[in-house]
């Protein structure tokens, strides 16, 4: 009855499966009721009543800003309710930090995640919890437990690696078993797939419905769909921080879905033109560079992009691709190798100079590197050109404010005001305010990192539109992204990086998902 | 009953104001507990505080007197602290300043561009003294709290050693002195008391530092740094020059209160320039939360510690270590309440589960 294609199998297992059993009754594992949160200016959360069954896999989905991540902070304890009641697993609970909530069974898997970057797998994991020979640590018991949990669910982690030398994916796993070490009843996973590729994505979902069938309750939060079509039970939909329905999965698809979110029938056509892309605008000549740990990262990488056309990196995150939007950006140093750009060489520019002749940038590190938390959203929308909005050296606060507001405006940026500190945005209209920002700045060259990473649906349409539009314009966008659909859809020649190396550069024509996917993972083609 | 401790996520900005109020006044009570232990009633000595500071002339410009150089070193804190430095060496800086000023207001010549190049050596030295954290710390990553720290006693230990040896003055008989300026190396002074020039400019000082900081390019740039140094290098910002620059103004804002100093108050060289307004510099910044406009009114509070902690010694003959008591009681205070702008606390059981 659940996951799509296997109906017949699971309705089979449910005769004998006690959580079946569970779910058949609809016993409640969760009940929020009349949920009130009110920021500054801004009610993320108005009324929201949402129930949870037990060993279920619930989806929570909604439009950037509408209103999940401050829900689920509530049920985590980090926020405090304005009103309303939470009931859970029977009894009314009030919690005040993350560590009630964790006592009391409830577990968060953050986007950001929260771990101990020189300590192993398995001390993150251990971190702050008392082992049955507390003050000692007992590593011997602990180390069994993990393993054991690691097997049921089908999580591999391996506990004895630092979280520094991890890829996004894994360290995801790690929070996960921490939180699942601490014998959670219900998980809650904030735009978990966000982060992950395809295959990651498929074993995550293996290991979730591993935890339903296990009694487990999951909470799951996506902007994709066919994910939460995919793998959920039921799915509740937020709009303007309103419960505007809870769906059985099986029953709804997505349009209905996506008009449930939006408010109205969304429709995505995008049509990419075939262009005659024509001068070089960037010459990435023999690149070698290091990653931060000081090995290898761009092993002679060799590519031009274009004016006209949106050139796409396809690979799996980690083979090199941060590297490369940092050499290009200047951020990171060159060992060897050049770059041209409008037949000029960058290769010893610093930032500034280069930001000052046309190259934009989304960084794949957005909250690291693309934006000042602290600063107002006003100040983040010009923190790449502030120089330009001086006048004989001092601020010109008028004018920033109008630009402000102009591009939030016409980038659907939710905010209360350019005013407010920008760390208060949601996760999507951070990304949105980023955007917005390098896109704004007139440039000639867009390097975009996984751009619609953590959009809704029409936030996704709109990057695209203009991502497109912007190469019609003739200038040249370098797309690295690690959704295949994505690169499809939008490149005009798609190139394949892979440990370091380019492994091949089709046209649009001739590329196929398949010659991709072998290059990506480190194959070769037959000619 | 539980106490249970919260990290905050939303702080309201109420918090920012009664929390410092708070700590003020718990330190007050201490400290009145203090007075009580050595035989003096705390509300009196309270009383004579600022009667004194309020009360008379001579206490009221003293007053000032003792905030301007406060308020000089609160500036030279606040504004690495913007860029996400702590500058522990004020102090240090204030010596500097305060040798080099006197260096040309004894050996200096002609008479008319005395001051002014005593000023100019000041920021200079000042400048310089804090140059070298500064490039340890954008050039090696060196940290910064040590060196300002350590550099403090070099400097101090600096200017002993001239005022008992190379610059010690003809006339002081076995003081630590060098000789008195003569008049053309005094900043000019206003009301029949020690009301010199020098409050006035740190208050013009402290105006332009805050227009600086919030309304420039510059100020701008350094804020970046301060909230995310990588989004910094990422808008083409140098976090180098930026760390550079702003320790070299501070250097030369604590410079020029050395300068201040000698010039305006003690009218010579002389060992204990400053009864430790370098170190006052930091809670002031603190309270102040890095804004110019509030360091002047954080560096009023602490003047009036100065000035009252006099009055209760005479007073009262109450040993002047009360005041040093009272003043670290307030930095700890602040820093202590610093939590609780980051946490909350709530009592009983009401919070637990069922
Ligand atoms: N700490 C905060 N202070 C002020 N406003 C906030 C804060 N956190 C969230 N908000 C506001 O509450 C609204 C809901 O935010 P929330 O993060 O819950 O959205 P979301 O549904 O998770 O969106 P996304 O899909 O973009 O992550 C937003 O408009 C946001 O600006
Ligand atoms: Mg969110």
């Amino acid at each position: 009855m659940r996951f799509g294609g296997s109906n017949l199998v699971s309705s089979e297992l449910n005769s004998e499966n006690k959580t079946e059993d569970n779910k058949m009754e609809n016993k409640k594992i969760l009940e929020m009721k009349g949920i009130t949160k009110i920021f500054p200016r801004v009610v993320a959360n108005d009324k929201v009543d949402f129930e949870v069954n037990a060993g279920e896999i619930h989806g929570l989905l909604g439009e950037n800003g509408a209103g999940k991540t401050t829900l689920m902070s509530i049920l985590y304890g980090l926020y405090r309710p304005d009103g309303g009641e939470i009931i859970f697993d029977g009894g009314k609970v009030e919690f005040h930090s993350p560590g009630d909530a964790i006592k009391a069974g409830i577990g968060m898997v953050h986007q950001h995640f929260m771990l101990v970057n020189k300590m192993t797998a398995l001390n993150n994991i251990l971190l702050g919890y008392r082992t049955p020979k507390d003050p000692l640590m007992d590593y011997e018991w602990a180390r069994k437990r993990v393993e054991k949990l690691s097997k049921t669910y089908g999580i591999e982690v391996d506990f004895d690696e630092q979280v520094i030398n991890m890829s996004v994916g894994e360290q995801q796993r790690v929070e996960i078993l921490k939180a699942l070490f601490r014998d959670v009843k219900l998980l809650i996973l904030d735009e978990p797939t966000s982060v992950l590729t395809p295959i990651e994505t498929e074993k995550l979902f293996k290991a979730l419905r591993r935890m339903s069938e296990e009694g487990l309750t999951v909470i799951f939060i996506t902007h994709k769909l066919k994910e939460a079509l995919e793998v959920t039970d039921r799915i509740t939909v937020l709009r303007r921080g309103k419960n505007v329905g809870t769906l059985i999965t099986k029953d709804t698809n997505e349009k209905d879905l996506a008009r449930l979110m939006v408010g109205r029938e969304v429709e995505i056509v995008i049509e990419k033109k075939k262009k005659e892309s024509g001068e070089p605008v960037l010459r990435i000549e023999e690149i070698y560079a290091k990653n931060d740990r000081g090995l290898p990262a761009l092993k002679g990488i060799n590519l031009t992009v274009k004016r006209g056309e949106i050139l796409g990196m396809a690979g799996v995150s980690g083979n090199g691709q941060k590297e490369l939007e940092e050499v290009i950006v200047g951020t990171r140093k060159v060992e060897k190798g050049r770059l041209i750009f409008n037949g000029e060489d960058i290769t010893d520019y610093g930032v500034g100079r280069r930001v000052a002749l046309g190259i934009s940038c989304i960084p794949e590190d957005r909250i690291e590197t693309g934006m000042a938390p602290s600063l107002t959203v006003e100040e983040n929308l010009i923190l790449r050109d502030y120089v330009k909005f001086t006048k004989n050296g001092f601020m010109d606060f008028e004018i920033i404010e109008k630009h402000a507001e102009k591009l939030i405006d016409e980038f659907g940026i939710k905010t209360p005001s350019p005013k407010v500190a920008a760390r208060t945005l949601s996760g999507g209209n951070i990304q949105r305010l980023i955007i917005a920002r390098e896109l704004s700045r007139n440039p000639v060259l867009l390097v975009a990192s996984q751009p619609t990473r953590g959009l809704d649906i029409a936030g996704i349409e709109y990057v695209r539109k203009r991502l497109i539009s912007f190469a019609e314009e003739g200038k040249a966008v370098l797309l690295i992204s690690e959704d295949l659909e994505e690169i499809m859809q939008l490149s005009d020649r798609i190139a394949v990086i892979y440990e370091g190396k380019i492994r091949g550069i089709f046209d649009r024509e001739e590329a196929d998902l398949e010659k991709i996917g072998i290059l990506m993972s480190g194959g070769f083609l037959e000619n | 009953m539980r106490i249970k401790v919260e990290k905050r996520l939303e702080t309201p900005k109420i918090v920012y104001i009664i929390i410092p109020v708070a700590s003020i006044l718990t330190s007050l009570l201490f400290v009145g507990v203090l007075l009580l232990a050595i035989g003096v009633n705390p509300l009196e000595a309270y009383g004579v505080m600022l009667s004194r500071a309020f009360g008379t002339k001579f206490g009221f410009t003293e007053l000032f007197v003792k905030t301007a150089p406060i308020i000089l070193t609160g500036l030279a804190v606040s504004i690495p602290l913007r860029a996400g430095l702590w500058n522990i060496g004020a102090e240090g800086q204030l010596y500097m300043g305060a040798f080099a000023a006197s260096f040309v207001a004894l050996y200096f010549y002609p008479p008319i561009i005395v001051l002014p190049l005593m000023v100019l050596f000041g920021l200079l030295a000042g400048m310089a003294w804090a140059s070298i954290p500064g490039f340890l710390k954008a050039k090696f990553d060196l940290n910064e709290i040590i060196s300002t720290l350590l550099l403090n006693y070099v400097a101090i230990y600096w200017v002993e050693y001239l005022v008992y040896g190379p610059m010690r003055g003809k006339e002081v008989y076995n003081f630590p002195y060098s000789d008195l300026f003569n008049d053309y190396a005094i900043l000019p002074r206003f009301f029949g008391t020690r009301f010199h020039v020098g409050v006035i400019i740190s208050f013009l000082i402290a105006i332009a530092i805050y227009i600086l900081i919030t309304k420039t390019s510059y100020g701008f740039a350094v804020k970046i740094v301060g909230s995310n140094p990588k989004a910094a290098e990422f808008a083409g910002i140098s976090r180098k020059k930026i760390i550079v620059s702003a320790m070299l103004i501070g250097g030369a804002i604590a410079g020029f209160a050395g300068m201040m100093e000698v010039s305006g108050l003690h009218l010579r060289l002389r060992a204990a320039v400053s009864p430790g307004y370098g170190y006052t510099g930091i809670p002031v910044a603190l309270l102040a939360r890095g804004n110019p406009l509030f360091v002047i009114v954080a560096a009023f509070l602490f003047g009036l510690l100065y000035v009252g902690g006099s009055a209760m010694q005479t007073t009262f003959g109450i040993p002047v270590a009360i005041v040093d008591v009272f003043q670290a009681l307030v930095v700890l205070f602040i820093i202590g309440g610093d939590f609780f702008t980051r946490y909350s606390i709530s009592f009983g059981e009401k919070g637990e589960k069922r």
